[in-house]
């Protein structure tokens, strides 16, 4: 366990969500990643397409690499573990985003399924935007009514999938080692998963043993909305005019 | 499994707040959107906010550089010519190109009868203005077909020498494109320069 200690006076620093210029920093940072993150980039791309046949380790470090570093899958992990305060449900939660996730995948890929990156980016973005949403009960409160948050978690990880499985396509993968090379890329989207969650479960675990994390996990919550609104409208202009 | 549909804390907030934090949310998004991502990743600036920022166009791609652009003045010429060569003929044909200019070029062998391509000897190779009997292979080998994108490491000229050495008549079809001025054939002892146009 994470003891408290010297690390808790930085903790409380960086993690102080009253103040507004967190946000802004926060806000302001993303920005220039936006061009850069998210697809295989360039020379990496440009690495593994200059491989033939199967080539385990590399597939899988692009995979580790793409979870790592693709905040919109990490916002959604974000989202989802926020308020999951047992390792059980952690454990649940995050198992039924793999299934999802790996199931398109797998498919996208084997069956050729020619989606549009930008399209299911959007959606991806909008699955930020809402589990944000549910976290504040926000379709309780103003629906009435709420999906089985369990339920959505499958349904956006088929879609985080899709996303992935672009992503994958894009590299032009080829024929005889597909099998195993997409297999490598999602052990190491796994792998990539495991260790941001790690961080992102340390991290929220001291959060919230502070009296005020009641009260600025629904500010937030709020921001990561607001991330996740933003998420989706980038990627769903890109889509229009890139 | 319990029958509740989410695992997570219930906050105590009113529909009010809740529609507050989403509105919130959507107009942060919407001012993000329009003043800082359009303008510096789509180059689109509802506002005006972008230009007086300075970000409109920030991720442009650069308008021109030196290692991808290389900026000609003519129109780019076209080729495609064909070699009979029985066993044991060769032949040479080059394109006159100026250091740094660029070409696109596929050969492929065909048996003058019908049935597979046979393999020729081949030398791809250039040879120099600027400095006297200086020649540089590009790429040689037996083979049926080569294709690719070739710039000039240096003015003088550039091209290929085939040579049967099967047993049968085969036909060499060479395509081109690209900023060549003129073009030479060598064979049998003869040269025939043509310009291009």
């Amino acid at each position: 366990m994470i003891k408290h200690g010297a690390h808790s006076g930085l903790m409380k620093r960086l993690l102080n969500p009253s103040s507004p210029s967190l946000y802004i920093a926060a806000v302001l940072m993303l920005i220039p990643v936006f061009a850069a993150a998210h697809n295989i980039s360039g020379a990496n791309a440009r690495f593994v397409e200059g491989l033939d046949g199967p080539a385990v380790i590399p597939y899988m470090y692009l995979g580790a690499k793409h979870m790592v570093t693709g905040y919109d899958h990490l916002l959604y992990l974000v989202g989802v573990v926020f308020f999951l305060r047992r390792l059980k449900d952690v454990i649940l939660y995050v198992s039924l985003f793999t299934l999802g996730h790996s199931m398109t995948l797998m498919g996208g890929v084997l069956l050729q399924w020619n989606v549009n990156a930008y399209l299911i980016d959007t959606i991806i973005g909008l699955s930020v935007a809402y589990k944000a949403f549910e976290n504040i009960n926000g379709f309780q409160r103003i629906f009435g009514f709420q999906l089985n948050a369990r339920v959505a978690v499958l349904i956006f990880g088929l879609f985080h999938g899709l996303g992935l499985a672009t992503k994958l396509q894009d590299l032009s993968l080829s024929a005889d080692s597909l099998v195993i090379n997409m297999l490598s890329f999602n052990v190491g989207v796994e792998i990539g998963q495991a260790l941001a969650l790690v961080c992102i479960v340390a991290i929220l675990g001291l959060w919230r043993r502070r009296n005020s994390f009641q009260k600025q996990a629904f500010a937030a919550n709020t921001v990561l909305m607001s991330l996740g609104f933003m998420l989706a409208a980038y990627q769903f202009s890109a889509y229009l005019w890139a | 499994m319990n029958s509740k549909t989410s695992d997570t804390v219930d906050l105590p907030a009113s529909k009010g707040r809740v529609l507050l934090a989403a509105l919130l949310a959507f107009i942060l998004a919407a001012v993000v959107l329009s003043v800082f991502i359009l303008p510096a990743e789509f180059n689109r600036d509802p506002l005006g906010v972008g230009e007086a920022l300075g970000i409109t166009g920030l991720s442009q791609p650069a308008a021109e550089s030196a290692e991808t652009v290389r900026k000609e003045e003519g129109a780019f010429l076209r080729d495609s010519v064909s070699f009979q060569l029985l066993p044991f003929e060769f032949v040479e044909y080059k394109y006159e190109l100026s250091k740094g200019a660029g070409m696109l070029y596929r050969w492929s062998v065909a048996k003058s009868r019908s049935g597979e391509a046979s393999a020729v000897s081949f030398d791809f190779h250039g040879e120099s203005h600027e400095v006297e009997d200086y020649e540089e292979s590009y790429s040689e080998g037996e083979g049926d077909h080569e294709g690719g994108t070739f710039i000039a490491p240096f003015e003088g000229i550039h091209g290929w020498f085939w040579a049967n050495h099967g047993a049968e008549a085969v036909t060499v079809t060479l395509s081109t494109t690209g900023y060549y001025t003129e073009s030479l054939e060598f064979r049998d002892g003869f040269v025939k320069k043509q310009a291009l146009k």
